[in-house]
C-alpha cells in the first residue's frame, strides 16, 4: 500500500526535498505557507498548496489544528513533517493519529520517549548505552542547577530537554556564569520549541560529534546505515558533515553502529532517526540524543550508501517491510555536505535576510545541491536561516574535499550575504583535509576569521564587467544614470544615446 | 569611458577604451587588453591571454553587487555623501552613541536601564532573529542615555536601540 496523498508540514529546502520524494513515488503532494511563503520553492512546486498564517511560526508552521485541517480539507493520508517545526512533536503526531492521518516520522510513544532527553538518557543507560554524566531529571527548583554543576565539575554544558540544533545549548565554564546561562538557554528552548525546560551535562571537551543513521520498520525490521561525522560546528549548529568518518575504523564503527540500534530497540523507535554519539579522542563513545526526525545532513548518508531516506521513510510509513538488511548495506566514496547559511560570515554571522537578486548554483559529477531559494526569492527574517545544502560525493576523501571547494567556488548568490566564504576556507584548511575535525575546530581554526583580501585581479574584474554593464545599459537607463549611476567622469554613454557597445547580437 | 566606484570604503577607478574589437582596461593599478562578452543580463565575461573569466553581476538600487573569481563586491556609486558606513558607534543628533540593531529582528530582552553605567562590549539588547539570539553590546564605555526600544518591538537592521553617552576621558 502507499499513500493517495501527503501533506508536507514545512517549508525551504526539507519541503522541497520531501516533494520531490513524493513526485518519484507518483504521490500528490499539498504543501502549507505562511503569508511570507506564498512564492516559496515548496509552494511552487507542491500540487496543491494551502494557506496556514501570518508569519511568525507559532501562528502557522506550528499551528498543529491548522495543518491537519489542511490535510483534511485536501484529502491527505499522511504528513511529512520535514525537521524543526512540529517534527518532533509527540502531541502532534497523536493529533495526527487521531485524526486519521500518517505521521510520516517515529510512533509517538518513541517520540516522546526521546524527545524528552532526561527520559532517554535513563532508558539508555538501563540498556547499557554508554551515556554522558549529567542530571538525571529536570529540576523544578532553579537552585538544583548550581548543586548539580559543582558535582559534575565544571565546565558544564546547558541544553533543552525538548531541544535540537544548538538551540537553547550553553557552555559554562565558571559558577558566576551559570544563572546566565540557564535563562539564556530557557528563553531561547522556549521560544523555538514552545518547553524552556533545560539540564545540565558535564561537557566533554573536544570530542568528535559522530551520529549513526537508523532505520527500523513496524516489523521488527532494523538497521543502521553506518555514521556521519558533525564535528564541524558553529555555535553548536553542525554547519559541515561527511560520511564515512575519518575517525572510524570498522571495528568502532560496527560497535557504534550496533550500539545505534540497540538504543533504538530500547526505545521501541519505527521510521528514520539517528542517535547521536560523542567520540572522545581514546576512542571512547557516549550516546547523546535521539533525533526523531530526518536530518538536516541525510543527503551524506543517501549518497554512500546509495539509500534513499525519504523515500523509505514513506514506505515504512505505508507498513512496508525494509527491502534490505544490514548485510545489504555497504559504504562507497566519500560524501561531504556544506550548509548555505544566509548569515554574513564577515560581521559575526548575522542573519541576513533579502531578496536574492541572482542565484548560479553549481553542477556538475558529483554535485548534490539540495536548496530551497530562487533568484527572485525574498528570504524572510522569520525562519531558520538554512538556504540549501551543497553535497558533494567523490571516491575518496581528498577528492570529495577539492570537489566541494571546486562547487562552493561555483555557488553565486547575490542580494543575500550566505556563509560560503566561510565554508570555502573550512573546507581548504589542512586540519579538515588531514581529518582532524573536532567540535573545537572552527572555535580553535576560524574564531578570527575574516575574508581574505580580495585580489587585485577579481577586483579588477568586477570594475570591469560593472563598468561595461553600466554603459552597455539599454537606453532607458541612460535618463536615470545622473541620479543612481556611479560618477561618472566623462560621459560619452550619455550623449550616444541608445548606441550601444558591441553592435548586433550582443 | 571612466567610472569611480566606492568599494570597501574606498574610490576605485575603471577605465575601458575600445580598440580594435578588444577592450582596454584600466583599473586596480594595472592596465589589460581584454575581449568583453556579455553573455546575460548578469554575466559578462573578459577574455584576456585565452582565458576566460567569469564576472556574474546584479543592479541593487544604485549599487552593483559583484562576483568575480569567486570573490564577491559591492560597487557603489562614487559620490561625496554617499558610502559612508553606519557603524554601531556612530554619533546620534542628540550627542550620545547610538547602539544601533545589525539586522532586522525582534527585541526579546533590553539588559541596561536608562542611567546605568556600561562598559565597552557589555550586552545592552538581545535581538531574535532567525531564531537566533544576537547579542548587541556597547561599543564604547559610558552611560546609558536613552532606550529607544521595548521588549517585544520589531527593529529594523541600524535601528538605533540604545544612546550610550562616552565617558569623560
Amino acid at each position: 500500500m502507499s499513500f493517495t496523498k501527503i501533506l508536507v508540514a514545512n517549508r525551504g529546502e526539507i519541503a522541497v526535498r520531501v516533494i520531490r520524494a513524493c513526485r518519484e513515488l507518483g504521490i500528490p503532494t499539498v504543501a502549507v505557507y505562511s503569508e511570507c511563503d506564498r512564492r516559496g520553492l515548496h509552494v511552487l512546486l507542491a500540487d496543491e498548496a494551502v494557506p496556514i498564517g501570518p508569519p511568525p511560526a507559532v501562528e502557522s508552521y506550528l499551528r498543529q489544528d491548522t495543518i491537519i485541517e489542511a490535510a483534511r480539507k485536501t484529502g491527505a493520508e499522511a504528513v511529512h513533517p520535514g525537521y524543526g517545526f512540529l517534527a518532533e512533536n509527540a502531541a502532534f503526531a497523536r493529533a495526527c493519529a487521531e485524526a486519521g492521518l500518517v505521521f510520516i516520522g517515529p510512533n509517538a510513544g518513541a517520540l516522546e520517549l526521546v524527545g524528552d532527553k532526561v527520559r532517554a538518557r535513563r532508558t539508555m543507560e538501563k540498556a547499557g548505552v554508554p551515556i554522558i554524566p549529567g542530571m538525571s531529571a529536570v529540576p523544578s527548583d532553579k537552585a538544583e542547577f548550581a548543586s548539580a554543576a559543582k558535582q559534575l565539575g565544571y565546565p558544564v554544558i546547558v541544553k533543552a530537554s525538548a531541544g535540537g540544533g544548538g538551540k537553547g545549548m550553553r557552555i559554562v565554564q565558571d559558577e558566576k556564569d551559570l544563572q546566565a546561562a540557564v535563562e539564556a538557554g530557557m528563553r531561547e528552548a522556549g521560544s523555538a520549541f514552545g518547553d524552556s525546560s533545560v539540564y545540565l551535562e558535564k561537557y566533554i571537551a573536544e570530542p568528535r560529534h559522530v551520529e549513526f543513521q537508523v532505520l527500523a520498520d513496524g516489523h521488527g525490521g532494523i538497521v543502521h546505515l553506518f555514521e556521519r561525522e558533525c564535528s564541524i560546528q558553529r555555535r553548536h549548529q553542525k554547519i559541515v558533515e561527511e560520511s564515512p568518518s575519518p575517525a572510524l575504523n570498522p571495528v568502532l564503527r560496527s560497535r557504534m553502529g550496533e550500539t545505534a540500534k540497540r538504543a533504538m530497540l530500547a526505545a521501541g523507535y519505527t521510521n528514520a532517526g539517528t542517535v547521536e554519539f560523542l567520540l572522545d579522542a581514546d576512542g571512547r563513545f557516549y550516546f547523546m540524543e535521539v533525533n526523531a526526525r530526518l536530518q538536516v545532513e541525510h543527503p551524506v548518508t543517501e549518497l554512500v550508501t546509495g539509500v534513499d531516506l525519504v523515500r523509505q521513510q514513506i514506505l515504512v510509513a505505508a507498513g512496508e517491510r525494509l527491502a534490505f538488511d544490514q548485510g545489504d548495506l555497504h559504504q562507497r566514496g566519500q560524501a561531504i555536505e556544506c550548509r548555505i547559511y544566509a548569515e554574513d560570515p564577515s560581521r559575526n554571522f548575522l542573519p541576513s535576510s533579502g531578496r536574492v537578486l541572482f542565484l548560479k548554483e553549481p553542477c556538475g559529477p558529483g554535485i548534490r545541491n539540495d536548496s530551497g531559494i530562487y533568484g527572485g526569492w525574498e528570504v524572510p527574517v522569520h525562519y531558520d536561516p538554512i538556504l540549501a545544502k551543497l553535497i558533494v560525493w567523490a571516491e575518496d576523501r581528498e577528492t570529495a574535499c577539492r570537489r566541494m571547494g571546486a562547487a562552493l567556488d561555483d555557488y553565486v548568490v547575490l542580494g543575500i550575504r550566505t556563509t560560503i566564504p566561510f565554508l570555502r576556507d573550512v573546507v581548504r584548511h589542512p586540519e579538515f583535509a588531514a581529518g582532524r575535525t573536532t567540535t573545537a575546530f572552527i572555535g580553535r581554526h576560524f574564531a578570527e576569521w575574516k575574508e581574505g583580501g580580495a585580489g587585485e585581479e577579481e577586483l579588477r574584474l568586477a570594475l570591469a564587467a560593472a563598468a561595461y554593464a553600466e554603459s552597455d545599459r539599454p537606453a532607458r537607463a541612460a535618463g536615470a544614470a545622473g541620479k543612481g549611476a556611479a560618477k561618472q567622469v566623462e560621459t560619452p554613454w550619455t550623449s550616444l544615446g541608445g548606441w550601444r557597445i558591441g553592435g548586433s547580437g550582443e | 569611458m571612466k567610472l569611480e566606484y566606492l568599494v570597501d570604503g574606498a574610490v576605485q577607478a575603471v577605465s575601458l577604451d575600445k580598440k580594435d574589437g578588444t577592450w582596454k582596461i584600466t583599473a586596480a593599478e594595472r592596465t589589460l587588453e581584454a575581449e568583453i562578452l556579455r553573455i546575460s543580463e548578469n554575466e559578462i565575461v573578459l577574455v584576456a591571454g585565452g582565458r576566460a573569466r567569469r564576472v556574474f553581476l546584479v543592479r541593487d538600487g544604485d549599487r552593483w553587487l559583484v562576483s568575480a573569481g569567486g570573490r564577491e563586491f559591492v560597487l557603489a556609486p562614487a559620490r561625496a555623501d554617499a558610502g559612508r558606513f553606519h557603524k554601531g558607534d556612530e554619533r546620534t543628533p542628540d550627542g550620545g552613541r547610538g547602539v544601533r540593531s545589525p539586522m532586522p529582528g525582534k527585541v526579546i530582552k533590553i539588559c541596561a536601564a536608562e542611567g546605568d553605567e556600561c562598559r565597552k562590549n557589555q550586552t545592552l539588547v538581545i535581538v531574535e532573529a532567525m531564531k537566533m539570539e544576537n547579542e548587541v553590546q556597547a561599543g564604547l564605555e559610558g552611560i546609558v542615555r536613552k532606550v529607544h526600544v521595548a521588549v517585544g518591538e520589531l527593529v529594523d537592521a541600524e535601528k538605533v536601540l540604545v544612546d550610550v553617552e562616552p565617558k569623560a576621558a
